[in-house]
This record gives C-alpha cells, sequence and structure tokens, in this order.
C-alpha cells in the first residue's frame, strides 16, 4: 500500500489528526454530557478535567478567562453539561475538549433543547418579523391566558383598572406550570378562537375579545417551561388574535415571547401595552374642549359684530315693526350662544374638577393648569361686551352725520361733528382744528 | 355637514364614537364662517360629547368577566370578581 510506505514524523502524525479533527465541523460546537473526574488548577488558574462516563472518558481544559466569567465550576463527581469544541493539543498529542461554558447537568438539558427548539422553530419562520400583527388600539375586549390564583393576573386587572377601566377582561384559565400546563395553554387558546367564533356567527361580533394577553409571573427556567414548549409556541402563532406575551420577569425569555406579536417584560407591561392611560385621553379632550371655546368665542365676535352692523342699518331705516323683530330674533340667539358658551366653561370646570379628584396624583398639575386656561376664558366672555369695556373707561367715538364708528384720526376732519358714547351715557363733540391739535 | 350619527343619544355612545363625533364636531366649529344657528347647535353637541367622555373616563369600572366552558362544552362569559375568578378551565 502506497500509504504505508511514508513514515511520518511524530509533527507530521500530530498536524494529520489535528487537521483531520479540525476539518469535522461536530466536533467544532458541541454539547457533552458527563460526570467531572479529577480537577486540577493551574498556576495560571486554567482548570484541567476529565469528563467520562460508564464507556469512555474526554480530556477537557478550561481556559481562565471563560472559567472566572462563569458562576458555576466543575467539581469531582458532579454532572455536568461543558460546551465547546475539540482540538488536539499537538505538544502532547492529547486530544481535548476546550470548554467555554459548564453548565449543571438539569438545567443544562433545558438551555439544550431551549436553544435547539428556538433554532428549528425560527428555521421555520414562526418567529419572523413579518408575521407579527399590530396590536388594535384601545380595545373593547381583551382575553387573558392565565391562571386564576396568579399574582400575574391580579397584576393584569389593577393595570387595566388604573388605565383603561373601558375595556372588558375576560380571564381564560389555564394551568401555568407543572405537568399537563402546555396542552392547558393549549385549550385556552382553543377557547377562545371558538368563543370569537361563536360570537361572530351569533352576529355579536363587537362582544368578542380582539386580542390575547398570555400571562405568567416570574420563575425559574423550569417553572416556565410550558411557555417553551412547542405546541404552545405553535398554537400562539397560529391563534386566530393578535397576542402578547408577559411570562415571567424582566429577566426571562421564553419561545412564547419569540412566538407572540408583541413581547412585553412582565404581565404589568403587556397590559400597559394594550390600552392607552386615561389621563392621557383627559387631557386630550380638554384640548379638544379648549378649542372648541377658542372657535366658539370667534363666532360669538364675529357674530356682534355683524349684529351691531345690523343695528346700525336698521336705526338709520327708522325700522318697521318686523324689522324690529328680526333683530329681537338675532339679539335672542347671541344671547343663547353666550349663555352657551359660559355654561360650556361652567361645564368644564366641574367636569375638570371631577377629573381632578378621580385622578389625584396623575393628573392634578395638568389640570390645575387647565382650570386657570378656563378661568380666564371666562373672564374674556364677560369683557366681550361693550359695556364692561366703557366702565373701564373707553369710549365710543362716532360720527354724528352716519353714526359710523371712528378707528382712525384720518377718517375726521376739523369741524366734524362726533357722539361719544361712555359708560352712563352720551355727549356731542366737535374735532379740533390741526393747529389746535398740535398745540395739545 | 350633517351629523355623521343614527340618533343614537349621546349618552349612550361608546368612547370611541364619541371621541370621533367629538372631534368631528370641534373641527367643523373651527372652520369658522358658520351660521349662528350652525354654530350654536355644534356647540351644543360638542358640550354634551365632551360631558359625556369625561364621565367615561372618570367613572368607567373594570368589568372583569371569565370564560367558562358549562356541562355539554358550551362557552359562556360570567361576570367575577378579579380575585375570586374560579380555578377551573
Amino acid at each position: 500500500m502506497a500509504g504505508s510506505t511514508r513514515i511520518f514524523s511524530v509533527g507530521e502524525a500530530a498536524r494529520a489528526i489535528a487537521s483531520t479533527v479540525r476539518a469535522d465541523e461536530q466536533l467544532r460546537d458541541l454539547w457533552v454530557e458527563g460526570e467531572v473526574g479529577r480537577v486540577t488548577i493551574s498556576s495560571a488558574a486554567h482548570a484541567y478535567f476529565t469528563l467520562k462516563d460508564e464507556r469512555a472518558a474526554l480530556q477537557c481544559v478550561w481556559f481562565r478567562d471563560d472559567r472566572v466569567r462563569s458562576p458555576f465550576q466543575p467539581q469531582t463527581g458532579l454532572r455536568v453539561v461543558a460546551h465547546g469544541r475539540v482540538d488536539v493539543y499537538e505538544a502532547q498529542g492529547a486530544l481535548q475538549l476546550y470548554v467555554d461554558s459548564i453548565q449543571p447537568s438539569g438545567v443544562g438539558d433545558l438551555a439544550i433543547r431551549f436553544e435547539q427548539l428556538k433554532a428549528k422553530l425560527a428555521a421555520e419562520g414562526l418567529f419572523a418579523s413579518e408575521r407579527k400583527r399590530a396590536l388594535p388600539p384601545r380595545p373593547q375586549v381583551v382575553a387573558v391566558v392565565s391562571s386564576p390564583t396568579g399574582a400575574a393576573w391580579k397584576d393584569v386587572c389593577q393595570v387595566f383598572a388604573r388605565r383603561w377601566p373601558l375595556t372588558r377582561v375576560v380571564l381564560v384559565a389555564c394551568q401555568v406550570q407543572g405537568e399537563g400546563s402546555a396542552e392547558s395553554i393549549v385549550r385556552a387558546l382553543r377557547r377562545i378562537e371558538k368563543h370569537v367564533a361563536n360570537l361572530a356567527s351569533e352576529g355579536r361580533a363587537t362582544e368578542a375579545p380582539v386580542l390575547t394577553i398570555v400571562a405568567r409571573g416570574g420563575g425559574s427556567m423550569e417553572d416556565l417551561w410550558s411557555f417553551n414548549d412547542e405546541r404552545v409556541v405553535r398554537a400562539i402563532v397560529a391563534h386566530a388574535l393578535p397576542v402578547v406575551s408577559g411570562v415571567g420577569h424582566e429577566v426571562d425569555v421564553t419561545l412564547t415571547d419569540f412566538a407572540a406579536d408583541v413581547r412585553a417584560a412582565t404581565p404589568t407591561a403587556a397590559a400597559e401595552l394594550v390600552i392607552p392611560d386615561r389621563v392621557e385621553y383627559a387631557s386630550a379632550i380638554m384640548r379638544g374642549a379648549e378649542r372648541m371655546r377658542v372657535a366658539g368665542t370667534r363666532l360669538l365676535v364675529a357674530a356682534r359684530r355683524d349684529l351691531d352692523a345690523e343695528r346700525r342699518v336698521l336705526d338709520r331705516l327708522n325700522p318697521a315693526v318686523r324689522l324690529a323683530a328680526t333683530r329681537q330674533l338675532a339679539s335672542d340667539l347671541l344671547d343663547r350662544a353666550t349663555r352657551a358658551v359660559r355654561q360650556r366653561i361652567a361645564n368644564a370646570s366641574s367636569g375638570e374638577a371631577r377629573l381632578a379628584e378621580a385622578l389625584p396624583n396623575l393628573a392634578s398639575r395638568l389640570l390645575g393648569e387647565r382650570r386657570a386656561t378656563l378661568a380666564e376664558a371666562a373672564a374674556a366672555l364677560a369683557v366681550l361686551g361693550p359695556q364692561a369695556t366703557l366702565e373701564r373707561g373707553y369710549a365710543i367715538v362716532r360720527k354724528a352725520s352716519d353714526q359710523s364708528i371712528v378707528r382712525d384720526p384720518a377718517e375726521v376732519r376739523a369741524g366734524s361733528r362726533l357722539r361719544v358714547r361712555v359708560a352712563h351715557g352720551e355727549f356731542p363733540a366737535t374735532v379740533a382744528s390741526e393747529e389746535e391739535r398740535l398745540d395739545a | 355637514m350633517t351629523e355623521p350619527n343614527d340618533g343614537t343619544p349621546i349618552t349612550q355612545l361608546s368612547f370611541d364614537d364619541a371621541l370621533a363625533a367629538f372631534q368631528r364636531t370641534v373641527a367643523e366649529l373651527e372652520t369658522g364662517g358658520l351660521p349662528l344657528e350652525r354654530a350654536l347647535a355644534l356647540f351644543e353637541r360638542g358640550t354634551a360629547l365632551h360631558e359625556h367622555l369625561a364621565r367615561l373616563l372618570t367613572e368607567a369600572e373594570l368589568k372583569v368577566q371569565q370564560l367558562v366552558t358549562r356541562a355539554g362544552g358550551a362557552l359562556e362569559t360570567i361576570d367575577v370578581a378579579p380575585d375570586a375568578a374560579r380555578d377551573a378551565e
């Protein structure tokens, strides 16, 4: 045989072995489970140990940098799962597992299964962002898949009650941990779908939930495991309604989170994501009321100006009875409008007082500002009528000839006859000559 | 512009419907140049809508229900207190 005639140096043989090992993809990234044999820590703080089972042993090295970062350290006799790559240390001809992380066996199992399932489902496109559905704004009915006795359900209810009690919350009870919990969660999702379909077929679609929150409080990876179950993940992806996940604490990540349309860090955060805050809406409708007041005031000012102009025309025409009636009608209308604006401002003030009472911590500062604005507006409205202005010492100057109001000195000349109206009556006046004006 | 509602009394409008009507009312009032009668009608309607919306926001109480399966398999929602929900599917 041709190969047998070639004599390798030790180095060449070791390199040949090493290159064969390095060419194997499986050996570059693998998990190995076994029992830890004798552990030696070198002066450089690297750990050397063997992993073994009934049939074989594998040399392992765990370098200092990776090792000191790990909360878990190998001890003789422990069952562990180590992750790393297999390589040949040519100087000693040693085949070794170069470890980068180690976990105790039980937890390691879950972590590996998590990663494997995540990779598999991601490859199917189940977690793709294109699949994510938008959440309906201000949902009228929300389904909550949770345990009736858990803290998560109570947290969710509290958020709804505080922020947006206009939404109806429907609990769909299930087991959230332990044997059978994955099936229980899947059944809860199915019940929601059946319920939605039932209501739709009865023409009561508006009473049906429009999104589903899946909620569970924090726990260990084992506690939360049903939310990593493949059946649960598939049921969430296939669910008829958009799903928001609120499973565990901030640090917990489950496959349910990846499968959901929106992931929230906690059950509380999930509830906060799906509904607005009523304080924001309260201030928005107050802004609307303010705009209405401004527009209404503007209309009233314009209407009063028109009415004044009309009155002047009527006065000049020595009005007939019918015209007087028309004027009366216009005047009544204006009075009604003025009352409506005043009433509105009074209503808004009482409405806002109620809001302030109901939402004291959140909105009182905002409401205080709004109330101040309304008070100013009410005062401004009161002075819209000319009488209040006259009371302040202003006068209305008209030409005696046609009763038109004088707004510019250019409208009159020396000797023009005027009528001056002040708060308590009217008197005639004459415009002085240019010389007299200059003297003044 | 016509009133786009079907004659439902304002106090029976849902929040969303009342909010939409309120926004339309304010917007129309802001267009200006309206006859006084129309402006007044809008004002009165806007005021009532504003009142209704404020009341809904402050006086609404959270309604909590549970979806339960009746004997025979029919699904039904029943009113429950948040801390007294049934531990059953």
